[in-house]
């Protein structure tokens, strides 16, 4: 939507394609993006026999051993809920901050802005491995917990999906907390005040009003966090271990420990088509608004 | 009510950045939290490791590289998305952002298999390509941000008063797009120095950048020198970009 805004003629805007400013960007992405996923696309059609390598014969084998295989659907079904559950998690505790981040000013909103971009400048396999102190049997949940007597024997926190949630919806948190801020940021205030000076309940308001004005935040947001969570690698694999297994880790494992490439190329693109069948009724969605609105 | 559940919400935001910057002063051989005792040994540990040492060079070496084709190539394009008009400008600036949001997995398997082929695998220069592709579309958005605060009528002045092209580039426009240049370019070189994912794909042996040997450490053990060295990172980040993201929001909501 920025981009849309930005992409507005200005006065002094110059006729005709400048190709040649283009050119050297086009290029790179031809070069080292679409060409390469082009060939994958290819390869994921091809089969890899080991000791042969790759045959050069066309067959759709691949897909079909992931979509019909029990074991690969299990993988598209953890992966699928846990990108749910992330979503939805994200949404839960990124509404209070960015109302909070939104309806605050001065250096209050400063600090709080600071809280939510320190860890978006923190690499994801930085902020996993404090989760792993933090996760583990012998980590500081387990023993405060077991300190406390509110357990008799550690939680299993660490290598398994539970665990994956937890970290990941921390990892991926400050996505959806920036696009709430700049939906809620967008909504006229004097609306709510409208609606609070002819009686609404700050509660009533609040569900009325504001929540409706936030959808395409929500939506944005939640598309951004589903994306990035069903192809999300490092904290899965960190977290997750051997023991839990999500598309991005099989595909990691199929392509480096196997040497199948075919096979993790396939469930690559099913990856992206899952991607894709969720992107486009939602995109629908905010632009079916942002032409009412 | 709110002051209560934010308060924990964001405990539980920033609890992995504490906890990893706490451990690496504490003086037990494994990270523990809350750290005992208060050392500065696995700081030490971290800066006489040569292999440390060697993996913080390269990346410093590889972010440096693909920022600065980052910064030229996305300069160019976002001069072309702002100052001029032509058909399909939707698709081409879609296709110049894409790589914001395409999996980086995907990316990486991709270009394993393509690279393979050319002889660009395990390559320095293979990286660059490839951390080149993830951070353009950042120093796009920048510049076309600082592009889009002033109009084009102060380059056309310029123009008008007989002023060439490269002239007016230099003498104008440069400097208005300079701090989203600056910011696109600090931005492109974090996230290219903490990259994992492609770069886990393309680095063969000699080529273990600091994000693969604290992935690859950590995987199998736990030892406070990463979480030394992940201090190191997330201090030198937040200096550098706290400022730089603040300003520029503050820039965009003005």
């Amino acid at each position: 939507m920025v981009a849309s805004r930005l992409l507005k003629e200005a006065p002094g805007t110059e006729r005709g394609p400048h190709w040649l400013l283009l050119a050297p960007n086009l290029a790179w992405l031809l070069l080292f993006m679409v060409g390469p996923l082009s060939l994958l696309a290819v390869i994921s059609f091809k089969t890899y026999e080991p000791g042969r390598g790759i045959l050069n014969m066309w067959q759709l084998g691949n897909y079909a051993k992931f979509l019909t295989d029990p074991f690969y659907l299990g993988v598209l079904g953890s992966t699928l809920v846990t990108g749910a559950c992330v979503t939805a998690l994200t949404l839960l505790f990124g509404f209070p901050l960015a109302y909070t981040l939104a309806h605050t000013r001065g250096w209050r909103r400063s600090a709080l802005y600071i809280g939510v971009l320190m860890p978006l400048l923190t690499s994801a396999v930085v902020r996993t491995f404090g989760w792993m102190i933090l996760l583990g049997n012998n980590g500081f949940i387990n023993r405060t917990l077991l300190q406390w007597a509110w357990i008799d024997h550690p939680l299993r926190l660490m290598y398994n999906l539970s665990g994956v949630v937890i970290a990941l919806t921390e990892v991926l948190l400050p996505f959806m907390v920036l696009a709430l801020d700049a939906a809620l940021l967008n909504i006229d205030p004097s609306v709510v005040e409208a609606a609070r000076n002819v009686g609404g309940s700050r509660m009533r308001v609040f569900f009325s009003i504001t929540l409706p004005l936030a959808v395409p935040g929500i939506v944005s947001g939640s598309i951004l966090v589903f994306s990035l969570s069903i192809s999300a690698f490092v904290t899965p694999s960190l977290i997750g271990g051997a023991q839990v297994r999500l598309m991005p880790t099989v595909i990691y494992q199929q392509a480096m420990a196997l040497l199948d490439w075919p096979f993790g190329a396939a469930i690559a693109f099913i990856m992206l088509v899952a991607i894709a069948l969720l992107l486009i009724p939602a995109l629908t969605l905010v632009e079916r608004r942002s032409r009412l609105a | 009510m709110l002051r209560v559940v934010n308060t924990v919400i964001l405990i539980y935001l920033l609890a992995p950045i504490i906890v990893v910057v706490a451990t690496a002063f504490g003086t037990s051989p494994y990270p523990v939290f809350p750290p005992v005792g208060l050392t500065l040994k696995w700081f030490d540990r971290f800066l006489s490791n040569p292999d440390l040492v060697r993996s913080t060079e390269l990346s410093a070496a590889l972010s440096f590289v693909s920022t600065l084709c980052a910064t030229t190539i996305g300069t160019l394009a976002a001069l072309a998305l702002v100052r001029h008009r032509f058909r399909a400008k939707v698709v081409i600036s879609a296709l110049l952002l894409s790589p914001i949001l395409f999996p980086t997995i995907v990316l990486g398997l991709a270009l394993l298999v393509a690279f393979t082929r050319i002889g660009l695998a395990q390559t320095f220069a293979g990286l660059v390509a490839a951390h080149t592709v993830l951070i353009t579309p950042f120093v796009i958005r920048l510049v076309m941000a600082s592009l889009a605060d002033l109009d084009g009528s102060i380059e056309e002045a310029a123009r008008n008063l007989g002023s060439g092209r490269l002239r007016t580039f230099f003498l104008i426009t440069l400097p208005i797009i300079r701090p989203g240049l600056l910011a696109g370019a600090l931005f492109g070189f974090i996230i290219s120095f903490d990259e994992l994912v492609v770069t886990l794909f393309l680095a063969g042996p000699g080529l273990q950048t600091l994000p693969i040997r604290i992935f690859s450490s950590i995987e199998y053990s736990s030892d406070p020198t990463i979480s030394a060295i992940s201090s190191c990172l997330i201090a030198t980040w937040i200096i550098f970009g706290v400022p730089v993201y603040m300003r520029f929001l503050a820039v965009q909501r003005a």
